[in-house]
């Protein structure tokens, strides 16, 4: 499997050149998701008009949308930062679903502690059951040679029973009426850093995570060995750098990251564990992940406009009846065209 | 019960559980020993066992439902060499982004079509279709031969797709485009139409896969009814050494596995179901570490290749 579409390549000569692909695409993927939504008896301009701005019209739409940033952006970084080492993480649900449960553990366990302990406790768990998810895939590739491909994604279906057992056998709120455990402590929420209308303190974490994993591969020697061994397997090899060892740490980190967005699901949205709080997190982390073409910088912009995209998209349902689904549609297309204009500058021998 | 008619019932559950692995693996093997290796099943199987439902319910025959399953299947698959083999672009990420539309696709079309119902429409089940004179065979007849349509076309097929590849000359052509395109096209195979046609069957075959599943199973369409099966496929590929003959043989342990979580969560042996659940993704994990051992993949498996420049692109 080669990663030559995805591989970051180099610097950007000019912004015009780099956005200009992704206006059209977005524009034609639009076009498209009109041409099926008007086929469908539905007022195309109204459907845009909700999909683009329902997170701009009213503060609440607006802190929707940055909670639903939080997510989206680390998914993608839990599939880009082992992509820069060229080894694909299609298993960030799985180690969502961990770091929830990890969370919770030490949510429920240590419930009584203060929050100036619990709180950081809480997502040390998520992170490390995350990172403990992810290091299963990590070991089979270095000790068998098995693609990361098939069992990342197989790890995902054994963290829904998991998380099942969970919230149904071990700590179940019998009231609930779906499979939910009881709350954590009070100790191991995430405060709000807006009231109202409410914002989570995962948001700040998200950026924190944002620039750790962009000073990480820009400007330290194990993030260069990342990027080295992604671009080039061979020759980091030659040079010296243990690829092997390094695959295995791009999937771990990776898996970090995806348990954190599983904490923070935890600690700031439902502060206990529910079957399904995974959402189609995985689904638009990735799609974000290849829209950004890699790029661990240009994540939480494309999970900026995935975010807005996806508030429109329940918008969309609410007050016009249109499937939510449609949105994914868009957003799929949106990656095919994007892709799609490497090719078509590859073949100008651009 | 007589411990010799269980067996035979167990037997006769792993072959109904075998069909969609097997059909799903085929397809992925078919393209893959021509070299265009998808990751899709998980979502091809997704909109076609939606396709396949929603066709059937509405025409009121499954054979429809299973014509329009293959179809759907069949679209995807063109779509996925289009961009593949046309378009020389990335194989994997081509697959993974074909597959997060198709699994998205099939709940909108099943939201558009039915919508939010308190009783979900149904369809009827297989039924068993006894072949004549074979059924009498002691076990043999009742294991294999008294089953449904499915089950006989999946024999049949496997049987089919060994032949194919390893006695006719055309399965030669398509092995040579998996295993060096170059010398395949210098010695004047149509190197894009073979890719082509067996990407669009490969995709026809887990359009079947995903039609199965109503269709056997459940009667209707969930959103979880795949339940990971496409990605099994994938191993199941692997692990029968990608031919059509030792796929139909892995396929029996992953079947087994399947019957033997299920029976255990129903006669319940003291684990959590859960746990029960998680077997066959366990299993699989476990059965890889020799698979991927044993398992030669075509040498060109997943790699365009590009006529202008002579190589792969």
């Amino acid at each position: 499997m080669t990663t030559g579409v995805l591989s970051p390549t180099g610097r950007i000569r000019s912004w015009t050149r780099a956005v200009f692909p992704y206006v059209l695409a977005i524009l034609v993927a639009f076009a498209v998701a009109g041409a099926f939504i008007g086929s469908m008896g539905f007022n195309v301009l109204r459907a845009y008009e909700t999909i683009l701005f329902t997170s701009f019209r009213t503060p609440y739409g607006f802190i929707q949308t940055l909670t639903k940033f939080v997510p989206l952006t680390l998914q993608a970084l839990a599939f880009t930062v082992p992509l820069t080492a060229g080894k694909f993480n299609i298993g960030g649900e799985g180690q969502l679903i961990a770091g929830a449960i990890g969370a919770s553990v030490v949510g429920i366990l240590l419930a009584g502690l203060p929050g100036v302990l619990l709180l950081p406790l809480v997502l040390l768990g998520s992170v490390i059951a995350g990172a403990l998810w992810a290091a299963i895939p990590g070991w089979l590739l270095y000790r068998f040679r098995i693609s990361e491909v098939l069992t990342t994604v197989l790890m995902n279906f054994i963290s829904f029973s998991l998380i099942n057992y969970v919230a149904t056998e071990m700590w179940p709120d019998p009231a609930a009426g779906h499979p939910t455990t009881v709350p954590i402590g009070k100790g191991g929420m995430l405060p709000n850093i807006i009231a109202r209308p409410p914002l989570h303190m995962g948001f700040l974490l998200t950026i924190l995570a944002v620039a750790f994993v962009y000073i990480y591969t820009t400007r330290s020697v194990g993030g260069y060995e990342l990027v080295a061994t992604g671009a080039n397997p061979r020759a980091a090899h030659v040079y010296g750098i243990d690829v092997r060892k390094l695959s295995v740490l791009a999937l771990v980190l990776g898996g970090a990251l995806g348990g954190l967005s599983g904490g923070i699901e935890v600690a700031g949205v439902h502060h206990r564990l529910i079957e399904g709080l995974q959402s189609n997190y995985l689904a638009l982390g990735i799609l974000t992940g290849l829209i950004a073409k890699g790029n661990n910088l240009a994540v939480p912009f494309v999970a900026f406009f995935i975010a807005i995209l996806e508030v429109g998209a329940s918008a969309l349902q609410r007050t016009m009846m249109i499937p939510g689904e449609m949105v994914i549609i868009v957003e799929a297309l949106i990656v095919l065209f994007v892709l799609l204009s490497d090719v078509v500058k590859v073949g100008e021998g651009a | 019960m007589h411990v010799s008619q269980q067996i035979i019932t167990l037997a006769r559950l792993v072959i109904l559980t075998l069909v969609p692995y097997v059909l799903a693996a085929q397809g992925t093997m078919l393209g893959g020993r021509a070299g265009v290796f998808s990751v899709a099943q998980e979502g091809i199987m997704l909109v076609s066992a939606v396709v396949g439902f929603l066709g059937a319910y509405y025409t009121g025959s499954l054979f429809y439902g299973a014509l329009l399953a293959m179809l759907a299947g069949g679209l995807v698959g063109l779509a996925f060499a289009y961009f593949t083999t046309t378009l020389k672009m990335d194989q994997f990420v081509i697959g993974l982004a074909l597959f997060f539309a198709t699994a998205g696709l099939s709940t909108l079309i099943y939201k558009i079509a039915i919508g939010v119902t308190l009783k979900p429409p149904l369809i009827p089940t297989l039924q068993d279709i006894p072949i004549p004179l074979l059924e009498r065979i002691p076990f043999l007849g009742d294991i294999l031969f008294r089953q449904n349509v499915f089950v006989y076309f999946t024999i049949f097929l496997s049987v089919g797709l060994w032949y194919l590849l390893y006695r006719t000359g055309l399965g030669l052509e398509i092995r040579s485009v998996g295993e060096n395109p170059l010398a395949a096209d210098s010695l004047g195979v149509n190197v894009t139409l073979v890719r082509y046609a067996t990407t669009i069957v490969g995709g026809m075959l887990m359009g079947l896969a995903g039609a199965y599943l109503p269709m056997a199973y459940t009667g209707t369409f969930t959103e979880d009814i795949v339940r990971g099966r496409g990605w099994l496929s994938i191993a199941l590929t692997y692990f029968g050494g990608w031919a059509p003959h030792t796929i139909f043989l892995a396929a029996l342990f992953f079947a087994g596995v399947e019957v033997f979580a299920f029976r255990a969560q129903v006669t319940g042996i003291g684990i959590p179901y859960q746990f029960l659940l998680m077997l066959p993704y366990i299993a699989t994990i476990l059965v890889m570490i020799p698979g991927f051992r044993w398992a030669r993949e075509p040498a060109f498996l997943g790699k365009n290749y590009d006529r202008e420049k002579r190589g792969i692109s």
